[in-house]
Formats: structure tokens, C-alpha cells, sequence
């Protein structure tokens, strides 16, 4: 009881440091949404609509019919049309467009001729995630092209070529259709979030309090260290929450992703994985020896892991064997396997329970060290 | 001020703060060394000497925030080392440095303190408001104490120590960079918790604080070099102290490390003090014809109860 009124003292001493501190009140309040709506409007991996520039050099019905057929894709964005190669230097240097489409002289007679005709694709490779897409993209559409033209031209010669011989793989992308990049990225976004507000800021309390002399006065008091590590935890726990259940409204709301899996297995998830992020903030405090020295410490350990390692922005199965291994080391991977598991393949507990009992432990073990290394009589 | 403390529910009715051969090192640096110190239950125990003799290094063991490396410090019937979780509820210790919340306000500091300290909530809105009221912080409850002027953040700390009613009190310089009124004020405070038998042990550069006190500790060098009540320390001056005025004090004084008897002269605003260790009947008519010979006008000669501040100066020069 009398343990339970400490805890509750340093809790609301905890709220009365966050609400006086206007910068830390953004970083909590502020930080998410605008992180949110900067990933998903502003940083988008989806590659629609190329601005693309079409050259035809054979302006017969041919050529026309096959550079309607970049337009109607959907992929590709017609801004333009010009004479001459030379249009393509001019077209990239300005960025007016990424895609330059040549048709050469001579295109509608192969064609007629049967031989292989051949069209001119340049690609902007500034930019190397458009690029490839829409190499892929215009690779897609010729081969398509390709074989329109031999239905067309085996039906002029009487044939019904059908399906004869054609295998045509039927893609589906499950989960996420669209494959939309905020419906990826917001899962994860959440957990980038959850692990800048609760290690980043952990991370200088006990140092402010050591700084301050207070954590002297602390020590003079029946208040355990235990009771002081709850009692710190306790309002993070709460914002990091509150932060949370934001982005999961904004996400479902203003981005419609979905929410198929167990809530309860999330917010289970979140509350380990919560805990796990305190435990390293109040390591890198308990160890830090200057408040600038556990901000870049806390960058160093829970930020850029929780960008880099966790599999938010880049596939792990991508990342050097070593780092995929490193990424092990760090909480955010499996937050970021339940979150998104649970949002869009609508996992339970049996399909993430391993992910649970990882963050479990690795909350455990880190709060348990954190405690031994604060407040030790020196 | 504070109710007496109930001595009746502390089982061992010794003195409030044993010590024996404490020592504590910081690197190559021996901060204390080899302390044995006692102080007596109700006492005002000032521990003088100058900056870096080891009295916060001295406090903050008894304090229990630091270890000893060698020794043995008992602090209300209690081991600092082994039993110190019976002692932190039952003591107050303000440190040399403010430390408070600077972005919480007087009475938001007092409240999380009191209620750390396990003070019920009943007793720890009458409790802030009759410390408030009796320092003068009263009309500051609200402000923010990293807003409070330097004598005013003291007698925060003072309230927050105060606010469990600790049985022994350890000030280290609590009044130290704190203008005079404020430091009056401070001892004000400190002389009421006396008759309400609370044990206070502080730690002090000024030695006319010392007089203040029941009993005194003069360390140097991490060592306590003398101990007693300020009229033993006093008794310890090998003879009398004589003040002479005359209209050349420096002449005067230049002339009296000639004599034998006269030890330690020195100027004090416009007389000069020597100790004399002659008989002391002797001492006038001795001065005077020494002085006389010298050609000098003398007016006035007189035995004068040694001040702490000569007392230590005259020490520190005879252990020199």
C-alpha cells in the first residue's frame, strides 16, 4: 500500500516533467502524426503513372497503336511527345519525364515484314527504385504486346492460335492487393514510433535525476529502486499507448488499412515490446555519464536499429546475413512481425506467439539489468 | 517547527551518529581518513574546516549515499553499510548543491518528497504550510523552484528534509553563497529544531557558525583535528588572548614577533591579537613596556574570550 502511494508520487511527478517540457510534449504528442503522415503521403514507395515521353519516328498506325498502349497501362504517363532523340537528354535533365518511349523509323514495316521490331525504352536511373519498376513495367508491356500481335497475326492467316502452347501465370498478392506502401509501412511505422518516444526518452531520466542531485535525495528515502523504475515506466507506458491507439485510428481511418488479426495479441505484443524499449532506455540512463552521451547512445541503440533492423523499411531477408543476425539483438523486428501480422494477415496468437515470447524475455532481462545498475550506493 | 521526535520508539538510546576509523578514497585522493567521530543525541555537531578537508565526503557516508571503503559509521543505532534501508526514512540529508525539482514548484516538491518519504496526506498539507509559513516561502508555493533566488532554494531543501520529521538532520554547507538574512533565518530555523531535540549535524566554511553549535569537529585534510564543545576547543589555545588597541596596528604587530610570550599576532580591524602564554598577569605590563620601548602609543590592553575563527587560526598555525 504504502509502496503502491510511492509509485503513484513518482508517476505524477513524471507527468508534471513531460507536461512542463514543451518539447518533449511535441516529441510525444506531435512527433507521431506528423512521422505518420510524412511516411505515408510525403515517402511513398508506390511507383505509379511515370511521367513518360513518347518519340515515334515511324507515325504510321502502327507505331500509334503501340504507344496507345503505354497510355492505356495506367503505369505510364504520357506528358509528352517529341521528333527526335535528341529529346530524351533534354526530357531527363529537366525531370519532365523518367521514361522516354523511341519508336524508330521502320517499326510498322518489321512488323509486317515478320522480323523482330524493335522500340527504344530509356529509363532515368537517378532514381533507382523508378527506374527498375519501370523496366519491369515496359518489359511486362511489350511482352504482352508481343503477343497480341501473334494472335493477331495468326487470326490473319486463318489460324485460331487460342491458348495453344501459352502458360499464363496468374499473380496475386495477398494481404496488402494494392500493394500499396502505407498499408506496409504504417504496422511498422508504429513500432518506429513506440521505440524514438519510450527509449529516447527513458534514456536521459536518470541522468537528468543524477544531474540533478535528485536522485541523491532519492536514495534518502524508503522508496526502492524497483518502486522508482515502475513509478518512471508507468507514464511512458501510458503515452507510448496513447501514441499507439493515434496511429491504429489514423491508419484504419484516413489510410483504410486493415485490421485482421487478434487486437488482443497486439496490445499484448505492444506492451512487451513497450517494456523491452524502456528496459534499453534505462540501461544506456543507468550507464550514461552525461545527458548528451544517453541521447546519442539512445539514438545509436534504439533508433537507427529500429529503422534499419526492424524490417520497417527494408526487407530483412535483404540485409547482409550478418546484420539480418544483428537485427536479432533488437526488439523492433519482432514488434514489427506482430504488428504487421496481425493488421494484415490477421495472426493470432498461435502464428506470433514465438515473436511474444522473445519480447517477453528480452523485456525481462533488460528491465531486471537496468534495475541492478541504477541507484547502486557508490 | 517540527514536534520532538520520539526517542522512546528507537530501541538504542546511544548517540545519534557513531563512527569509527572511517575512511574513504576517491582514486589516489583520501577524502576521509580514518574518522571517529560521536555525536551526542540532540546536539547541533558542526563539522568546520576549509574546502576539500572531506566534510561532504564525511556527511554523504553518514548520509548513507556513499560507502565507506574501511570503517564503520553507526548512524542511529544502525549500520550505514548493512542497515541502511532502517535509516533513510529517518534521517534528513540536504546535500551541498540545490536538489530539487527545478521544474516543479515549492509545494509540488515538498508534497512528492513527503509522500516518497511515506508522510500520510494529512499531515503533509499542515506540515508544508507551517514550514512555508515559518520561512518565509509561503507566498512562493506556487512558483517553479528553479525560479527561486539562491537563499530561498536553501530553505526549500530545509522544508523537504523537514517534512518527514527526521530524528537526525545532515546539512552539508547549507548555507554557503546564502546572503546574511537568509543565513540567519537558516540558523533561526536550525535553533528551533534543537529545542525540539532533533540532532543536526552541519557542515560549515564559516567559523562563526561554529559558535552556534553544541559541539564542534575541526577537519583538515580528511582528519579530524579537534573536538569538543566551542569552550573546549577554546580552552585548547596554549595561554591567553590579548587584544591590543593602538594607533599603528601593523607597527605594533611587527614588533610583538620579537617577544617570546606573544605567539601567534595578528590584525583584526584596528587592534591586534596575540596569544599570550606567559603568566597571564603578567601579560599587561609586559605588553606595555615591550611596546613602550619600541616607541609606540598603546591605549587600551585586554584578555578577550577567543572567537572560533582565532581559535581554528591559532590552532592551524600551532599544528603547523
Amino acid at each position: 500500500m504504502t509502496a503502491l502511494t510511492r509509485i503513484g508520487a513518482v508517476v505524477r511527478k513524471e507527468f508534471i516533467h513531460v507536461g512542463r517540457d514543451p518539447r518533449l510534449l511535441a516529441v510525444v504528442l506531435v512527433m507521431p502524426v506528423l512521422q505518420l503522415l510524412l511516411f505515408a503521403y510525403a515517402i511513398s514507395f508506390d511507383v505509379r503513372n511515370l511521367p513518360t515521353l513518347v518519340v515515334d519516328l515511324d507515325r504510321t498506325p502502327d507505331s500509334a497503336a503501340y504507344l496507345r498502349a503505354y497510355e492505356a497501362s495506367g503505369l505510364f504517363h504520357v506528358v509528352g511527345r517529341a521528333d527526335s532523340i535528341a529529346a530524351v537528354d533534354s526530357a531527363f535533365d529537366r525531370n519532365e519525364a523518367q521514361v522516354v518511349v523511341v519508336v524508330p523509323a521502320g517499326f510498322a514495316r518489321a512488323l509486317t515484314g515478320n522480323e523482330a521490331a524493335e522500340v527504344g525504352v530509356f529509363v532515368d536511373g537517378s532514381e533507382p527504385n523508378a527506374a527498375r519498376i519501370a523496366q519491369t513495367y515496359s518489359a511486362a508491356l511489350n511482352q504482352l504486346y508481343g503477343r497480341k500481335l501473334a494472335v493477331a497475326w495468326a487470326s490473319n492467316q486463318g489460324l485460331d492460335l487460342g491458348q495453344s502452347g501459352a502458360v499464363e501465370p496468374r499473380l496475386r498478392t495477398w494481404y496488402n492487393p494494392e500493394r500499396s506502401s502505407s498499408i506496409f509501412l504504417i504496422p511498422g511505422l508504429m513500432v518506429v514510433v513506440i521505440m524514438i518516444v519510450t527509449a529516447q526518452q527513458t534514456a536521459v531520466t536518470l541522468v537528468r535525476e543524477r544531474d540533478q542531485g535528485t536522485a541523491e535525495q532519492l536514495l534518502v528515502s524508503p522508496l526502492r529502486r524497483v518502486e522508482l523504475m515502475i513509478g518512471k515506466l508507468t507514464p511512458w507506458i501510458i503515452m507510448a499507448f496513447v501514441d499507439l491507439v493515434v496511429i491504429a485510428i489514423v491508419g484504419l481511418t484516413l489510410f483504410h488499412i486493415p485490421l485482421r488479426g487478434d487486437l488482443l495479441v497486439l496490445a499484448l505484443g505492444a506492451t512487451l515490446f513497450v517494456a523491452s524499449c524502456l528496459g534499453i532506455g534505462l540501461i544506456v540512463s543507468a550507464v550514461a555519464p552525461s545527458l548528451d552521451t544517453a541521447n546519442m547512445t539512445a539514438f545509436l541503440v534504439a533508433f537507427l536499429p529500429a529503422f534499419l533492423f526492424s524490417g520497417f523499411a527494408f526487407a530483412l531477408d535483404q540485409i547482409p546475413p550478418v546484420l539480418d543476425w544483428l537485427s536479432h539483438a533488437f526488439p523492433a523486428r519482432y514488434m514489427v512481425t506482430i504488428s504487421r501480422g496481425v493488421f494484415l494477415k490477421g495472426s493470432g496468437w498461435a502464428e506470433v506467439w514465438p515473436e511474444l515470447a522473445a519480447l517477453a524475455a528480452y523485456a525481462l532481462v533488460t528491465l531486471a539489468i537496468s534495475v541492478r545498475l541504477h541507484g547502486r550506493r557508490s | 517547527m517540527p514536534e520532538a521526535p520520539t526517542p522512546a520508539a528507537d530501541p538504542d538510546p546511544g548517540p545519534a551518529v557513531r563512527t569509527a576509523g572511517l575512511t574513504r578514497r576517491f582514486g589516489d585522493v583520501l577524502a576521509v581518513d580514518g574518522v571517529d567521530l560521536t555525536v551526542d543525541r540532540g546536539a547541533v555537531f558542526g563539522l568546520l574546516g576549509p574546502d576539500g578537508a572531506g566534510k561532504s565526503t564525511l556527511i554523504r557516508m553518514l548520509a548513507t549515499v556513499l560507502l565507506p571503503d574501511q570503517g564503520e559509521a553507526i548512524v542511529l543505532g544502525r549500520s550505514t553499510r548493512h542497515q541502511a534501508d532502517e535509516i533513510t526514512g529517518r534521517i534528513g540529508y540536504m546535500s551541498q548543491r540545490f536538489s530539487m525539482y527545478p521544474d516543479l514548484t515549492v509545494a509540488e516538491n515538498l508534497e512528492f518528497f513527503a509522500t516518497v518519504r511515506g508522510v500520510p496526506r494529512a499531515l503533509r498539507r499542515e506540515r508544508a504550510d507551517r514550514l512555508l509559513d515559518g520561512m518565509g516561502l509561503a507566498e512562493f508555493r506556487a512558483r517553479q523552484a528553479r525560479h527561486l533566488s539562491g537563499g530561498m532554494k536553501q530553505k526549500l531543501m530545509l522544508a523537504a528534509t523537514l517534512m518527514h520529521e527526521p530524528e537526525l538532520l545532515l546539512l552539508d554547507e547549507p548555507t554557503t553563497g546564502v546572503d546574511p538574512v537568509s543565513r540567519r533565518e537558516f540558523w533561526r530555523v536550525l535553533a528551533d529544531l534543537h529545542r525540539a531535540r532533533t540532532t543536526v549535524v552541519v557542515a560549515t566554511p564559516y567559523m562563526d557558525e561554529a559558535e552556534r553549535c553544541t559541539a564542534i569537529a575541526f577537519l583538515d585534510g580528511g582528519r579530524i583535528r579537534h573536538q569538543g564543545t566551542p569552550e573546549q576547543i577554546a580552552a585548547l589555545i596554549p595561554g591567553v588572548l590579548v587584544e591590543i588597541a593602538g594607533a599603528d596596528p601593523h607597527a605594533i604587530r611587527a614588533a610583538l614577533s620579537g617577544l617570546a610570550d606573544a605567539g601567534s599576532p595578528h590584525v583584526l580591524g584596528d587592534a591586534v591579537r596575540v596569544v599570550w602564554s606567559g603568566p597571564a598577569s603578567q601579560a599587561e605590563g609586559q605588553l606595555r613596556g615591550h611596546l613602550a620601548a619600541a616607541g609606540l602609543v598603546v591605549t587600551e590592553i585586554r584578555p578577550i574570550t577567543p572567537d572560533m575563527e582565532t581559535a581554528f587560526a591559532v590552532l592551524a598555525e600551532a599544528g603547523r
